[in-house]
């Protein structure tokens, strides 16, 4: 993050020694500020105002490692609150959370839950990544560290919801090879935790009753050492969890406050109390704010489906759409003599168009290419939806695949059915609509 | 980023006829030019009262009274060498629409002016000059600094000290106009507003060739991060200009009708 | 040293419309700060929660929600069942079967089935066209004069049937006009420039900037709704101040997620709670992005949103 000039003049003695070369202070902040002078420079700069600017230069939030191999995953890292004003890097994780409380059928059942959801969706596979398992206060460390240790068995990366040392000990001796999170920092036991985390080399996550709490917490634990945190935002309810997500990570980035520069954990389980439907809303909002690790009661289908979808599409760098899989898509029970359908792979494209095919209830076998992730009319002018491009992918995948010998071809590049008819002998060239909407009616007069 | 802003210079005593009429405190030229430049987009109204010796402070306080009463609150520039004049304008303001400009302080004999606006939490304008013409931007930054510690040192935020580098007429001093520009981005890269009397390049032209001179500066000087200028808002050339560089510099939503908002 | 927390304040504020008439009349908007940003400015209005009918009445009605209208016969039953759910705010009457390419239904059919709607509750009421700018443009205007000191909210007035539309409800009939364009948001603001240009009061304006159900180009929906609100309050544009409403279930009801059946998706489990879930979810990001007010089908979403919407406040 770049400093001005003017917050850099602040920290300057303003005495217009000369000594650095330049007139003024303000000449000398100036130069600081585009990269022509180090602020080392000026002898009587202030040990205090070096070491506050070079803080100020450093990332405003840290990236986080959690889990390893294929259970490792990258939290934080984010510089902008909205994603229009460059991208969001790293996207939440949804962990399901087990718990002492639950009796060994519960658990058993949740452990064979977890892993039925697990698919693809646009080239990202969707499962839950991590599981959550809490301890009561009234669980002893054994009954706790069993449950860790059968948690672990599912192979995902645990994240340990424990605030008595000896109980985390116990824990991380049967899972920290696997770095799993270990949540459960506060004002009163930081700093043994502090020492456990670091023997383990885990992440350690910190809690607290209110935000001045845990900032005075993160304070100590940085001066202990450790920046290798994530700050627990959930509260007593959930206006004050998202008011804690939004001013934490908002005080990171727009204010520069790099105590407060870690990823977060939302625990949904103590909020939604549940209520399965309003753990799906409040997942959503901490998906879209500011949630680094999202904690939930189940993962079914019924959850996943759409959040993430939801988590796919906040994450999508704006300066790179989204792409859909070349392929032959299959719509409403359709066979190798149904019709075939093409557009561009651009996600929105594809979906809006595959919604309206769906919709129409005709067999259609509905082919997309490479088309740079594009709309029509722009891959059409780049020359990535061409007569070439079609007719290359038609004969190569769509042929030996399929029967029919009838292509529709959108409307907005009716300019390409000769070119079509030219380079696919046998194959009848139809321009379908200009717009998705007008698909059915088409289709059901074809 | 925040929107450009254009202050109307239309109210000024050295117009005869609206000087006539702060003689005689005949509202109605007033109104008149007043509301032409409002609904031509001016954000701000300098009202400048020339000199005013002996009755400054009460037509200061007249014109105040008359144009925010008329006008919605509209936001002013008190614009005359009489300190008392401005303080009694400031008496009377109503900060609900933006905080009155002092216009203006300099780095030499008008240098109280900041003293003024600090103690009346008001923006002014910090005119990057002692004596005479600054001989290049080392001069000029210098002033400026002065100025903002000043500022600064009474507890004013760096945001309410608007530096005007000066504009100089290009018929006779053409070859200053890159270094104008470049103590605009100076200002800029500190961080800070900037604002001056743009027309000023422009001065002795033939009258058809002074909006396009204006309206090429006010796009150079934009690009520089210039974020206000004492304009002539019922040139229409002028401010299709600020209305399209506020686009590209994304100040503002784009939308097919901009140019009539 | 405790935490600095910095309140992020604006000079400005979104526009508050009334919708409807006496003890349950609504508002919207009035906010001066992101949605739910109650720590950085108090937040006047809550956002409100529509249940939307349809001119199809039971038939056109999933499965699911269907079961919620046990006993209903009439548009009138419908109406006031749907009245009658737990965190209703308004109601809305979708007249899709007015669409030429579809049901095709006369003006006159559908301008009774709106009189028998509104005659059987007294809350507040949206009335969205046909989705067909033309019919629009010709429906429209006979909805705005029909419901008549109903302060009612006319959805759909588009770039190409805003004359009509506009004139007929800000104008002649005194109503709330729904300005309405698709994930585009310098459409958006030319829209209420050029509605509010034909002399519509913009406070009597209110805006549908489109939405996707999540996981459908969702990303564009959330930048445009985050840069609507930057750019109203962050730099007071007047012609972006206007609430934003969002039909969150034509948008929803109709993805696979919500509609493929169990027999189709085994491992997907029970169609109701996906196409809850679905319609929850969209619903409170669309929240959280910036709308206002959002129109939902199932009652249980409807319940799940207050819910939400009351726990934020």
């Amino acid at each position: 993050m770049a400093l001005t000039g003017i917050q850099i003049f602040k920290l300057t003695p303003k005495k217009n020694c000369k000594e650095c070369g330049c007139p003024t202070c303000m000449a000398f902040s100036m130069k600081v500020a585009s990269g022509a002078l180090k602020i080392e420079q000026c002898p009587h700069m202030s040990e205090d105002a070096i070491a506050q600017l070079s803080e100020a230069t450093a990332p405003p939030m840290k990236t986080i490692k959690i889990g390893c191999g294929d259970g490792e995953f990258t939290l934080g890292g984010e510089t902008v609150l909205f994603r229009h004003e460059k991208t969001f890097v790293s996207k939440p994780r949804y962990a399901v959370s087990l718990c002492t409380g639950m009796d060994e059928a519960t658990v058993d059942a949740k452990l064979a839950e977890i892993p039925k959801v697990d698919y693809e969706r646009i080239g990202e596979r969707m499962y839950a990544e991590l599981v959550y398992v809490n301890c009561m206060e009234n669980s002893d460390a054994d009954t706790y560290a069993a449950l860790v240790k059968k948690a672990a068995g599912l192979g995902r990366t645990l994240i340990l919801g424990v605030s008595d040392p000896d109980k985390a000990k116990a824990a991380l001796a049967v899972c920290k090879d696997a770095k799993p999170v270990l949540n459960g920092a506060n004002a009163s036991n930081y700093e043994a935790m502090n020492a456990i985390a670091k023997e383990a080399g885990v992440v350690l996550g910190v809690s607290g009753k209110d935000l001045n709490e845990i900032y005075d917490t993160v304070a100590a634990l940085e001066k202990a050492g450790n920046k290798n945190l994530i700050i627990d935002v959930t509260g007593e309810d959930i206006k004050s969890t998202f008011a804690n997500a939004v001013l934490v990570r908002r005080a990171a980035i727009k204010d520069q406050d790099r105590t407060f520069g870690y990823p977060s954990i939302v625990n949904l389980v103590k909020l939604a109390k549940g209520d399965y439907q309003l753990q799906v809303a409040l997942a959503s909002i901490f998906t879209m704010k500011y949630g680094s690790i999202i904690v939930m009661q189940q993962m079914t289908y019924a959850e996943a489906l759409p959040l993430y979808g939801l988590r796919q599409n906040v994450y999508t760098d704006p300066q790179k759409p989204m792409k859909v899989e070349p392929g032959i898509y299959k719509l409403n029970g359709a066979d190798e003599n149904s019709l075939v359908v093409t557009t561009v792979d651009f996600a929105l494209t594809y979906f809006v168009v595959n919604g309206e095919l769906e919709r129409s209830g005709v067999p259609i076998n509905f082919v997309i290419n490479d088309a740079g992730g594009l709309s029509v009319l722009t891959s059409w002018a780049a020359g990535k939806f061409s007569g070439t491009s079609i007719s290359t992918f038609i004969k190569e995948n769509v042929e030996p695949k399929v029967s029919c010998r009838k292509l529709v071809i959108p409307g907005k590049v009716a300019v390409l059915k000769g070119d079509l008819e030219a380079k696919l002998p046998g194959w009848e060239i139809i321009v379908g609509p200009r717009e998705a909407v007008q698909l059915v009616k088409f289709l059901k007069s074809m | 980023m925040a929107k450009f802003v254009s202050i109307g210079e239309r109210l000024s005593a050295t117009a005869p006829s609206v000087n006539k009429a702060f003689m005689e405190r005949d509202p109605e030229p007033i109104l008149k030019r007043a509301g032409d430049q409002l609904k031509a987009g001016a954000v701000y109204l300098d009202v400048n009262i020339g000199p005013a010796e002996n009755d400054g402070e009460d037509l200061m306080k007249w014109c105040v009274k008359l144009l925010q009463e008329n006008f919605d609150n509209v936001p002013l520039a008190l614009d005359t060498a009489n300190k008392k004049a401005i303080e009694a304008g400031i008496s009377v303001y109503n900060r609900s629409k933006g905080k009155p400009i002092v216009n203006s302080a300099n780095a030499s004999d008008r240098i109280e002016n900041i003293d003024l606006a600090a103690a009346n939490d008001a923006i002014v304008i910090a005119l990057c000059q002692a004596e005479g013409i600054c001989s290049d931007n080392d001069e000029r930054m210098m002033h400026c600094q002065n100025m903002l510690e000043r500022g600064m040192g009474l507890g004013m935020d760096p945001s309410d000290l608007w530096f005007d580098p000066l504009f100089l007429v290009v018929k006779g001093q053409q070859d200053k106009q890159m270094e104008i520009l470049e103590a605009i981005k100076m200002f800029s890269d500190m961080g800070l507003n900037s604002t001056g009397g743009l027309s000023n390049n422009s001065n002795g032209m033939p009258k058809h060739i002074r909006p396009i001179m204006d309206s090429a500066l006010v796009a150079m000087c934009m690009m520089q991060g210039l974020t206000s200028a004492i304009v002539n808002p019922n040139d229409t050339r002028l401010m299709e200009t600020i209305k399209s560089c506020d686009v590209f510099k994304g100040n503002t939503l784009y939308a097919d009708s901009y140019l009539e908002l | 040293m405790p935490f600095n927390q910095k309140p992020q304040k604006f000079n400005a504020k979104i526009n508050t419309v009334k919708i409807g008439t006496g003890d349950k009349a609504i508002e919207i908007g009035g906010e001066s700060s992101f949605p739910f940003y109650s720590f950085d400015a108090p937040v006047p209005v809550t956002q409100k929660v529509g249940i939307e009918i349809t001119d199809g009445g039971l038939e056109a009605m999933p499965e699911c929600i269907r079961a919620y209208y046990d006993g209903a016969s009439s548009m009138g039953d419908i109406a006031r069942k749907a009245a009658s759910f737990e965190g209703v705010d308004f109601l809305a009457l979708l007249l899709d079967g007015g669409d030429p390419n579809g049901a095709n239904k006369s003006t006159e059919e559908l301008i009774a089935i709106v009189k028998e709607v509104a005659e059987a509750v007294d809350l507040p009421l949206v009335v969205e066209g046909c989705k067909n700018v033309e019919k629009d443009a010709e429906l429209l205007p006979k909805v705005a004069e029909a419901l008549q000191g109903r302060n009612v909210l006319v959805m759909s007035e588009k770039e190409e049937n805003y004359k009509a539309i506009g004139a007929a409800a800000g104008l002649a009939y005194d109503q709330i006009v729904g300005a309405e364009s698709a994930v585009d948001i310098n459409l958006a603001k030319q829209l209420n420039v050029i509605t509010t240009q034909l002399g519509v009061n913009g406070a009597k304006v209110v805006m549908n900037v489109g939405t996707a159900a999540v996981g459908y180009g969702y990303e564009y929906v959330v930048s445009t709704m985050d840069r609507i609100k930057g750019a109203a309050l962050g730099q007071n544009d007047n012609m972006l101040q206007m609430p934003i409403i969002t039909p969150v279930a034509s948008e929803t009801w109709g993805v696979k997620e919500a509609s493929a059946s169990e027999a189709d998706m085994p491992e997907w489990g029970p169609v109701e709670e996906r196409g809850i879930d679905m319609e929850v979810s969209t619903a409170a990001a669309d929240l959280a992005a910036g709308s206002d007010a959002v129109i939902l089908r199932h009652p249980k979403s409807v319940e799940t949103i207050s819910r939400l919407i009351q726990a934020l406040a």
